[in-house]
């Protein structure tokens, strides 16, 4: 019996701290045929939420959030800005592109969080039903977006994770199929790794065997699938349930032929197995999807993903420097409550920084990780664009106004990097057309994507992100 | 007539949704969250259609309604006859809010991820099912004949369970076809586990085992007769969160469940059993949003008394009281009256009573004119209240949206922060100035959620009853319009009574046991056997087990429409 040799036939480089890390797409990538225009080098894309605005300058507050200058920004320049939260990023001053003067185009509807989390990503209205905390988007998401029309075929779905409490008022925001339909998040980085890789760390015969069982049983499901759907009987909704399962039955054959993580950061997530959202495994669980979503890329098994960190208004309790810190939520509400009445948190705006910067330092933990797969002319950050956003512009007032968008990675030299640019005001689908552009697709013509989000919306993209 | 009249046209007049503080434009919006804890349960219109043609109607359902993570769980223990769950759903993904109850059939869905986990749950019961001789025995027991005549031997009675039907011919031999394409690729299990556990994985995946199907699809005048094997699982479902058991299999099979009476019989033994209780306390769980209680949180300096390790035991008293209520056979009276609770020594002195107690929950009565039902009870109060002061608002809120049914639109996007309070000045005072009448927040206020939080002003932040509020006595008295009539009242104790003699209260609750218990919304088509259960439950003729028990003899839970072209 021989082990299927774990380590790609391909080349293999090098990654920090001499840690060999395959690299499978170099090659591994080539033949497929894109839909879009093809890149000539795969792209990836990655969107970090962290919720309930940053402390920036807004309702009489100071600014404590955006660097003081707009303009180039280098590793001496964020160092100098030491008061801003992204300063926490200098590492990675040339790999930076800082986005302000976006807005949701469109109003919540009875609660800003749900509907700021229904439009970050989408760019689309708020449902008038259902509405309150329970409003979803009218259309898909940007990931949606890229993952149906870049992802393998094995793998149809971005990949959605999840950091955080689930309390069940909001839960997941980000990721849309289409109207109202919500995807839901893998908060288990275990389990994420597990689906991910799947049987390839098996023995080679023992996986064949699983291959000829599964293909057996997925021959006995679409066959029991076409049944069901066969019926003339079937309302929209459960023609619709079941096409949705029928499309879900495939055979996964993603053979990862990268290098998995050390053993000792498998066990640190086999560790995790019964996290069910403790506040006090924050980081560690961000961290490790983190890890997850550059390996994902590394091995090709996606194009793009999601990192939901905390519930629809994020009342994780942060641990900071040893200091359990009050809801987040409360936080930046200024107040002891999670409503309009309470007594106010002492330092709330100086805490409300301090998490901005944690969540700037979670943030730049990806940044190491995609940086760390080398490649033949950079490393995987470099096609890659990571962005950090937020689904509110600022805490207290929960405006729509001046959203934060914090990218890395030119995403193979598309975007300027080294730069914070104020894109004037405009609505923010112009800039997911700009990272739906960076990542490879294009319109119907053959041009840069200008037709995301809520058709209302003035197309186009923000000139000032793109470098070419 | 006020309340009518407000939800009729929304009943808040806030600023404008799409207008902006900083700027004025119509194009900047900016929202502000209500914090509101609630969702907007709606469950039904309040019954007011009862017209002719709605009577005849049946509502559209799901004819696949699938599993939730719980009832795969505990489907999957009982199929292999385990001694304890397995676990392995704890790792799937899960399924968004869908704002009403967790078993929503229109909100679960079969997903590519999940696909994925099923997939992988259903190998990992497989093989821990077949490569475990004692197991094996307990769900394949060996049969006499050839290898192909204990593989269909097991086919038949598996199958017969984990599809919740008998096979179909064809089937039994597309599974042997499964079997023996198992017996090809053994791994290191003999051939016959091997073969079961292809069956065993295929059929863990099956829609017919995902879903609970609703095949039948014969007219019975203008509706659709479900099967007898289709009552058995949506009764076992709905009383035990989990597939039939043995003398439901048999109901099915021996026609009992085509009588309407036969399933009145066997929705009597399900209830009487040890199993309903889980399904009472998951059902009050959510309805009274327990889960918020682990969010309780008070000031350490103002409330010494308070500290998180009572959080769960606010759980355990609401629990205990009405598992205690509805299996002592209590209506929805009792439940929002009756003067008594279950208290440990940690909770006894939130409620003043002497005794001496441990930490084992005890039954005890308390003072009638202070303490009546649910809803002047630790968690309640405790859970609608912020960590310094009263929150009125939302205990307003939580009465009208999940007791009340009320249609409370969602609050307007720009809601400004309560006053910095003024000397001598009650909390009831200044959310009146902030909200009350004259205020814009009038319509929804002054006469909706104002008036039933104030009612709760004689409980503190720990529930613990209280007279005064800045230096002055509490003014709990208010008044709200119930079955169309402005009724006053001085406290919650005055308003839980009349609330249990309100239609409204017992046409929400009706309609949200309904909502459980056919895991799905109710509809229109649901108004009028909805009011006419409420009018039992309001009369006292329908015990809370009675209304559970008329919810498997209506015509929505014994037929389905058939399908809308």
């Amino acid at each position: 019996m021989t082990r299927k040799p774990i380590l790609s036939r391909r080349g293999f480089l090098y990654g920090a701290g001499g840690v060999a890390v395959g690299l499978p797409f170099l090659e591994g990538l080539q033949p497929r045929k894109l839909r879009a225009a093809p890149p000539e080098r795969p792209r990836f894309a990655v969107f970090v939420r962290q919720a309930n605005g940053c402390a920036q300058a807004d309702n009489g507050e100071p600014e404590q959030f955006w660097p003081s200058q707009l303009g180039a920004i280098t590793k001496e320049s964020l160092t100098a800005d030491s008061d801003r939260a992204v300063s926490e990023l200098a590492e990675f001053a040339d790999q930076l592109l800082m986005v302000r003067g976006t807005r949701f185009a469109f109003p919540g509807n009875g609660c800003g969080h749900s509907g700021g989390g229904n439009q970050v990503l989408t760019a689309q209205k708020v449902s008038d039903d259902p509405s309150g905390n329970l409003s979803l988007a009218m259309g898909e998401s940007v990931d949606n977006r890229i993952a149906r029309e870049l992802n393998p075929k094995s793998n149809p779905e971005p990949l959605a994770t999840y950091a955080g409490a689930m309390g069940g008022y909001i839960n997941e925001v980000l990721s849309y199929r289409g109207p109202k339909d919500l995807r839901a998040a893998d908060r288990n980085p275990w389990s994420v790794y597990t689906k991910m890789v799947g049987i390839t760390t098996l023995p080679e015969e023992v996986i064949q065997q699983i291959k000829t069982r599964r293909t057996s049983v997925n021959d006995l499901l679409k066959e029991q699938m076409s049944s069901l759907m066969s019926s003339p009987k079937l309302s929209k909704d459960d023609q619709d349930r079941l096409q949705l399962h029928f499309d879900a039955i495939r055979d996964i054959e993603v053979e990862l032929s990268c290098q998995l993580p050390p053993q000792e950061e498998q066990d640190a997530m086999a560790a995790q197995m019964d996290y069910s959202g403790q506040d006090d495994r924050m980081q560690t669980i961000v961290m490790m999807h983190m890890n997850l979503i550059a390996l994902a890329f590394a091995c090709d098994y996606t194009r793009t993903a999601t990192l939901q960190i905390g519930d629809g208004n994020d009342g994780t309790e942060y641990l900071l420097d040893g200091v359990k810190f009050p809801r987040y939520h409360q936080i930046s509400h200024r107040i002891y409550s999670d409503g309009s009445e309470g007594d106010p948190i002492p330092d709330a705006l100086g805490k409300h920084h301090r998490i901005d910067r944690e969540h700037a330092r979670m943030f730049a933990h990806l940044l190491q990780r995609l940086a760390m797969y080398t490649t033949d002319t950079g490393t995987l950050l470099g096609d890659s664009v990571a962005v950090w956003c937020n689904d509110l512009g600022a805490g207290v007032s929960h405006t729509y106004n001046n959203i934060p968008w914090v990218c890395a990675g030119s995403c193979g030299g598309f975007l300027k990097t080294g730069q914070y640019i104020d894109a004037g005001d405009v609505t923010h689908n112009k800039f997911h057309n700009t990272i739906l552009s960076a990542v490879g697709l294009t319109n119907v013509e053959g041009n840069f994507v200008d037709d995301f989000g809520d058709p209302e919306l003035e197309p186009g993209v923000i000139d000032g992100m793109i470098a070419v | 007539m006020w309340a009518a009249a407000l939800l009729a046209a929304g009943c808040y007049s806030g600023a404008s949704a799409d207008t902006d503080a900083d700027t004025g434009t119509a194009s900047n919006p900016t929202a502000t969250d209500s914090g509101d804890p609630t969702d907007s349960g709606d469950p039904t219109d309040s019954g007011d259609s009862d017209t002719a043609g709605d009577a005849e109607l049946l509502p559209q359902t799901s004819r696949y309604p699938r599993l939730s993570h719980t009832q795969w769980e505990n489907t999957i223990q009982d199929l292999f006859f385990l001694t304890e769950p397995t676990g392995f759903s704890a790792l799937f993904i899960g399924d968004p809010v869908s704002g009403g109850f967790d078993n929503n059939s229109e909100a679960l869905k079969v997903t590519a991820t999940l696909w994925t986990d099923y997939q992988r749950g259903a190998e990992q019961v497989a093989e821990l099912v077949a490569s475990d001789p004692a197991l094996l025995a307990k769900f394949a027991p060996p049969t006499d004949g050839d290898s192909d005549a204990q593989a269909t031997a097991f086919i038949t009675s598996f199958g017969k369970r984990a599809y919740r039907r008998p096979l179909t011919a064809e089937e039994i031999a597309r599974h042997l076809e499964i079997f023996h394409a198992g017996v090809a690729t053994p791994g290191e299990l003999a051939a016959f586990p091997a073969g079961v556990r292809l069956v065993v994985q295929a059929m863990l995946q099956s829609p017919h085992f995902l879903y609970r199907v609703e095949a039948s699809e014969v007219p019975d005048g203008t509706k659709i007769r479900l099967s007898g094997h289709e009552i058995a699982s949506k009764l076992s479902y709905m009383l035990w969160n989990t597939m039939p058991d043995d003398a439901l299999f048999a109901a099915a099979a021996d026609g009992s469940l085509d009588d309407p009476k036969g399933v009145a019989a066997q929705a009597a033994r399900l209830l009487d059993h040890p199993r309903a209780h889980a399904m009472v306390a998951n059902f009050h769980y959510q309805l009274l949003q327990v889960d918020h209680y682990s969010d309780i949180y008070k000031d350490p300096v103002k409330f010494a008394a308070y500290s998180a390790e009572l959080n769960p035991l606010l759980a355990s008293e609401t629990l205990k009281f009405v598992d205690d209520v509805v299996f002592n056979d209590g209506d929805l009276a009792t439940l929002l009256t009756a003067p008594y609770t279950f208290v440990n020594a940690k909770l006894a002195p939130f409620y003043g009573v002497a005794g001496d107690f441990s930490d084992d929950f005890v039954k005890v009565d308390l003072d009638p004119a202070r303490r009546a039902g649910i809803l002047t009870q630790l968690g309640f109060l405790m859970a609608n209240a912020g960590a310094f002061e009263n929150d009125p608002i939302h205990r307003g809120v939580f009465l009208n949206l999940q007791l009340l049914c009320s249609n409370l639109p969602p609050p307007p996007n720009m809601v400004p922060p309560l006053p910095p309070p003024v000397e001598g000045e009650t909390l009831r005072e200044r959310v009146d100035r902030h909200t009350g009448k004259g205020t814009c927040g009038e319509g929804c206020h002054g006469y909706l959620i104002n008036p039933i939080g104030f009612a709760f002003e004689n409980y503190d932040p720990l529930g613990q009853w209280q007279t005064m509020d800045a230096g002055k006595p509490v003014d709990a008295a208010a008044e709200f319009s119930l079955g169309g009539v402005s009724q006053k009242y001085d406290g919650a104790v005055e308003l839980a009574h009349l609330m249990a003699d309100s239609d409204e209260a017992h046409r929400c609750y009706v309609a949200h046991f309904l909502e459980y218990g056919y895991a799905r919304r109710p509809q229109k088509a649901d108004d009028k056997f909805i009011a006419t259960l409420a009018a039992s439950s309001k009369s006292g003729t329908h015990t809370i087990k009675q209304i559970i028990l008329e919810l498997s003899k209506s015509d929505a839970f014994l037929f389905r429409a058939p399908v809308e072209p």
